[in-house]
């Protein structure tokens, strides 16, 4: 049985692990040829080896557009094209907006948000020149609303939301589609960590709910998972979704839904 | 993976002997599922089973009566062995202004558009859950559209019956939740079917812009049935299962950009 993105070349930034990784794998299964990249050049290295095959790693800070742009061209230069980007890198700090330092917003925006810009520009570019392609933001819920202790965060996903909405439009004539996923709370290592802060800053003592746990059960059934942000990653690249683009979707449990 | 990533599913599509009713319908026997077709037009409903082959199933259903909807999801259940995923597809359309819309066309949209969806969404609940107690997969998908995320004009009834299903399916998905049974709304824009070529001529004459011009502009080109059908497809499938209370757009950009 033929993969859902046969003969596709994929580029995915924040890839040595988490959300990234799994995207990276799964779009492999459905036959991609697969870059994965990261700041991290060793475990980047070691996650395209993981996932075996036709997959590759290079290294790069998506903060800087020197290297952003060599990464794409690379990608070119190796596989003679590119048809699917996924902007994925991110970092998150937990604090609350009143009080935080210039230096500190910027260490999550620069990534966030300038880091999916130029991820976007230079993918939707090489894509315009070879006839198309599907560009992929990993944004979050937390763009769609008032995020406590992670303004940064939330501000920076909700700019790449916009940013990714613009790009398709503005690329809709070169055939560059360009959507946006937003899901709600992964057990990853952005979020592990935090559980405790989260708890004590939204009162849930209070409200007689015992800790962060409990609530995400409560407000999304569960934690989501890597694979199921991977399966509608795949869905938004394939051919499958060739009339969807400047969209957000949210997979979040029912989160967002809820007012309450 | 598999091309039948919807195999052994029990699906029910209300309005489903035309148009996107009918492409949703294929699209899902293709997949692997059994489906049961209703519509109002119970010859066309059963002669379109016929069509998909043995193991599916077609029924006469006006989503107007509880009644009959009762009746159509029991004779599901009946000829499937049981019902996971329920899309709610049956609509019409009103094509003029506001203030030349009458109250009882009106009332008849609602009735169609919104408890319509009502009606078949409190039916298929116990089968629903039913399945998904049994540990599978259970869902609704309600088409809804574009028109339910932005005003366009000619389509007063239309977009707040749209926007109503699209708010409609977040309180289900939540109420529904534990019950293990998702609910999620597909917004196409724009596809070339009858309804929309019935709306453009007013539609010329209201913007002064050829209607194939405008959708040119604003989505690139024409939706198509398979598209909208692709997009039901994913939702109604275990690769969405922990997407509910979403709307999903398939619009070209119609609804993503401000001008």
């Amino acid at each position: 049985m033929a993969g859902k993105l046969e003969g596709k070349i994929a580029v995915l930034t924040g890839a040595a692990q988490g959300i990234g990784l799994a995207v990276a794998t799964r779009y492999a299964a459905e036959g991609a040829t697969v870059v994965l990249s990261d700041i991290d050049g060793d475990a980047v290295q070691a996650a395209a080896e993981g996932i075996g095959g036709s997959a590759s790693a290079i290294t790069a800070d998506v903060t800087s557009e020197e290297q952003v742009a060599a990464l794409i061209a690379e990608v070119v230069a190796q596989h003679g094209g590119l048809d699917i980007a996924v902007a994925n890198a991110g970092v998150a700090t937990v604090q609350p907006a009143v009080g935080m330092s210039l230096a500190d917003w910027r260490k999550v925006t620069s990534v966030n948000l300038d880091g999916v810009f130029l991820t976007l520009t230079h993918a939707a570019g090489a894509m315009a020149a070879s006839g198309g392609g599907a560009l992929v933001t990993i944004a979050s819920v937390t763009a769609q609303a008032g995020s406590p202790l992670i303004s940064s965060y939330a501000a920076a996903k909700a700019g790449a939301v916009n940013l990714t909405r613009t790009i398709a439009i503005e690329m809709r004539e070169h055939g560059v589609r360009a959507n946006a996923i937003c899901p709600g709370f992964i057990d990853t290592e952005l979020v592990k960590p935090h559980k405790k802060t989260f708890a004590d800053a939204l009162g849930l003592e209070a409200m007689g709910i015992p800790d962060f746990d409990a609530f995400i059960a409560m407000k999304q059934g569960r934690y989501g998972t890597e694979a199921e942000v991977a399966a509608l990653a795949t869905f938004l690249a394939s051919d499958r979704a060739g009339f969807c683009t400047a969209g957000e979707y949210n997979l979040d449990g029912g989160l967002r839904a809820s007012l309450l | 993976m598999s091309d039948l990533e919807l195999e052994g599913r029990l699906a029910h599509v209300t309005g489903a002997a035309s148009g996107i009713g009918w492409a949703i319908a294929q699209r899902l026997a293709a997949g692997g599922a059994r489906v049961a077709i209703s519509d109002m037009d119970e010859a066309g409903a059963k002669a379109r089973a016929a069509e998909l082959g043995e193991g599916h199933f077609g029924v006469g259903c006006d989503v107007r009566s509880m009644d009959q909807v009762t009746a159509a999801i029991a004779a599901t259940t009946d000829a499937l062995g049981g019902l996971d995923l329920f899309v709610n597809n049956a609509g019409v359309e009103i094509g003029k202004p506001m203030v030349e819309t009458e109250e009882e066309e009106f009332m008849t949209l609602v009735d169609i558009n919104v408890t319509g969806v009502f009606r078949c969404s409190k039916a298929a609940v116990p089968a629903l859950a039913a399945a998904a107690a049994s540990g599978r997969d259970a869902a609704i998908v309600n088409i809804a559209s574009v028109a339910g995320v932005g005003g366009c004009p000619l389509l007063s009834a239309y977009c707040a019956s749209k926007a109503a299903v699209i708010r409609f399916s977040e309180v289900c998905a939540i109420e529904l939740r534990d019950a293990g049974i998702r609910v999620n709304a597909v917004c196409p824009a724009f596809i070339d079917t009858p309804m929309v070529q019935r709306l453009a001529p007013a539609v010329a004459a209201m913007t002064g812009m050829e209607f194939g011009d405008v959708v040119a502009v604003k989505q690139g080109r024409y939706g198509t049935l398979e598209e909208v059908a692709e997009v039901v497809a994913f939702l109604g499938s275990d690769e969405a299962a922990w997407t509910t209370g979403s709307h999903y757009v398939l619009d070209g950009g119609i609804s993503g950009g401000l001008l």
